[in-house]
């Protein structure tokens, strides 16, 4: 299958994008942590805002990389994207308050050794392969940190593996009097949360379909920058929806309302962002209404 | 408005120096990882699984697009995204066996044969949609006679097509596919488990049953990671379709087999990393 990709040309710089992509999603995850500070949990949405600037980032890395003709379709690098993302986020998240910054570097030297792989020992050849696979494999770290953090309201790993606390009560030694008294110690509860759960697995993938589907849908001869990243950024949206839904199990009512809140605006948005953007794109366009149902015996 | 590069050059042949290098990694993914005081035997477990999987996927007949439309031989989807189906589908049997049943080698078997099952539901359903819905029959395009069955090709082959449907020695190609991906994905997840199930109560403080369900997502998660590198991998490997062990694509898969070692055996290291004591 040798379909030649079409991408267009223009538009933003692909380095200036990817500069706001980056500084984006690193601050964004970063104002969680306005959480800790306050002591409520409301900023937790910043996590999915810090995601769609990763996943925006990401369809014009990705459409730089598959115009090249991969020959593997475009959703592979989205699936590489995250699958090398998803060890770097786990293990980035074990540093505390630097591990956003842990995790991007983390990402990026494994999405470099991944490239170099693909490049030089699978003879790929491609010029903007080690590059490339360097940023999809950050881009796929940092959508599921953000997407965690607003799922969770932190990115450090004890709020991603503790769900809650279970006291465990034992009879303790009989004390003076008969009384009967207790030992009462605090027990981690580790299924309930968003790894031990297996929740993360969730985000993987609605992360993964955000950042593959862009370039997937409107790639070929009309192709334009700003409609392939808004519609990155609807899609992104959706994602942060679903994950604020997830959100409820984890956070406060009203935080987690404030997550669907902003991701249904976002999405509305966005998509009539998109819809007009493809009107402008396309050559001629019919609303067609609904079938009108007509009732009786006519 | 135009490709923003050229074709992809996917030569053939083995690039000693990118080679050299890759095994330069792997080795110092190995020594990084004695160095910090791990056993070294769950890496070289995944390594081996890694290179299973890389391996494997070269069996499986993948006809993408073309396919769809009746003009190529395999089933009509990604080699990432087959692939993924078989290896999750091994991973889930595998995993199941092994909490089943805590042997090591039940919970291998029970990966491989549930990648296997995959694969042979999705062959049958896929020549039971070409045969009696698009109305095809099964022709390879790039052999004039079964390997196995001895079934001729040409005189049912349309012009202008590469061969369609899903002849027997593809579907036995996916079959033994699945079968391998399966292992090597299920063996990738009971040695993240193991090195998990050792590791996560010891840097956590916490009770080893109570920490269980953890280190089983985490295994999980991470081991789907590692299953979608070491695909991806073998799919740019492949570059587009292939039709199973009789296509001449199959001879690159010593590129794939190496590749998939040094990326599995890097991403090893870096999940090792999680159960690094670091004080935080």
């Amino acid at each position: 299958m040798t379909v030649k990709m079409e991408a267009s040309e223009g538009g933003m710089p692909h380095n200036t994008l990817m500069i706001y992509g980056i500084v984006v999603a690193v601050v964004g995850t970063y104002l969680t942590y306005l959480n800790v500070v306050t002591g409520i949990a409301v900023f937790s949405f910043f996590g999915g805002i810090a995601a769609i600037a990763a996943l925006w980032w990401g369809s014009d890395t990705i459409k730089h990389l598959c115009s090249y003709g991969l020959g593997t379709g475009v959703p592979s690098a989205g699936m590489v994207a995250f699958g090398s993302g998803a060890i770097a986020m786990i293990a980035g998240t074990k540093f505390g308050l630097a591990s956003p910054i842990v995790t991007l570097i983390l990402a990026a030297i494994l999405g470099a050794v991944i490239g170099y792989i693909a490049n030089s020992i699978i003879n790929m050849n491609i010029p903007v392969m080690v590059t490339s696979l360097m940023e999809m494999a950050v881009v796929g770290a940092m959508t599921m940190l953000g997407f965690a953090a607003m799922c969770t309201g932190t990115f450090m790993f004890s709020g991603l593996v503790v769900g809650g606390m279970t006291l465990s009560m034992e009879p303790s030694a009989g004390a003076a009097g008969g009384a009967q008294t207790f030992l009462v110690t605090v027990l981690p509860e580790f299924a309930g949360s968003l790894i031990g759960g297996a929740a993360l697995a969730v985000i993987f993938f609605l992360g993964a379909m955000a950042l593959q589907h862009p370039f997937n849908a409107c790639l070929g001869p009309n192709e334009s920058q700003d409609r392939t990243l808004m519609l990155a950024i609807e899609v992104g949206f959706l994602s942060m929806f679903v994950v604020a839904v997830m959100s409820y199990a984890f956070l406060d009512l009203v935080s987690a309302t404030v997550g669907v809140a902003i991701s249904l605006i976002g999405w509305f948005y966005s998509y009539k962002q998109y819809i007009a953007l493809s009107k402008r794109d396309a050559y001629d366009w019919l609303d067609a209404k609904p079938i009108r149902e007509v009732g009786g015996d006519q | 408005m135009s490709a923003l590069g050229g074709a992809a050059a996917g030569g053939e042949g083995i690039n000693p120096t990118g080679t050299v290098v890759g095994i330069v990694i792997l080795l110092v993914s190995i020594a990084a990882t004695y160095a910090l005081g791990f056993s070294i035997i769950p890496l070289i477990g995944i390594i081996i699984g890694g290179a299973l999987i890389g391996f494997g996927v070269h069996f499986v007949p993948v006809g993408g697009a073309p396919a769809a439309m009746g003009q190529a031989p395999g089933i009509a989807t990604g080699v990432a995204m087959l692939a993924a189906g078989a290896g999750l589908a091994g991973l889930f049997g595998g995993a199941w066996a092994y909490e089943a049943t805590g042997d090591f080698a039940v919970a291998i078997a029970g990966g491989a044969v549930g990648g296997g099952l995959m694969m042979a539901i999705t062959c049958m359903m896929v020549n039971a949609t070409y045969v009696f819905a698009m109305g095809i029959p099964a022709a390879s395009g790039k052999v004039d006679k079964d390997p196995i069955t001895g079934d001729t090709f040409p005189a049912y082959k349309s012009q202008g097509t590469e061969g369609h449907g899903l002849p027997f020695i593809s579907f036995f190609g996916g079959v033994i596919g699945g079968l391998i991906a399966g292992l090597g994905g299920t063996l990738i997840y009971i040695e993240l488990l193991e090195i998990y199930h050792v590791g996560l109560p010891a840097i956590m403080q916490a009770d080893a049953a109570a920490i269980e369900p953890l280190a089983i997502s985490m295994a999980g998660i991470l081991a789907i990671g590692f299953f979608l590198v070491n695909a991806v991998l073998a799919a740019y490997n492949i570059t587009g379709t292939i039709e199973g062990p009789h296509d001449p694509k199959f001879k690159r898969v010593p590129r794939a087999v190496i590749g998939c070692a040094v990326a599995s055996a890097f991403c090893g290291f870096i999940s090792m990393l999680i159960v690094l004591n670091t004080g935080m």
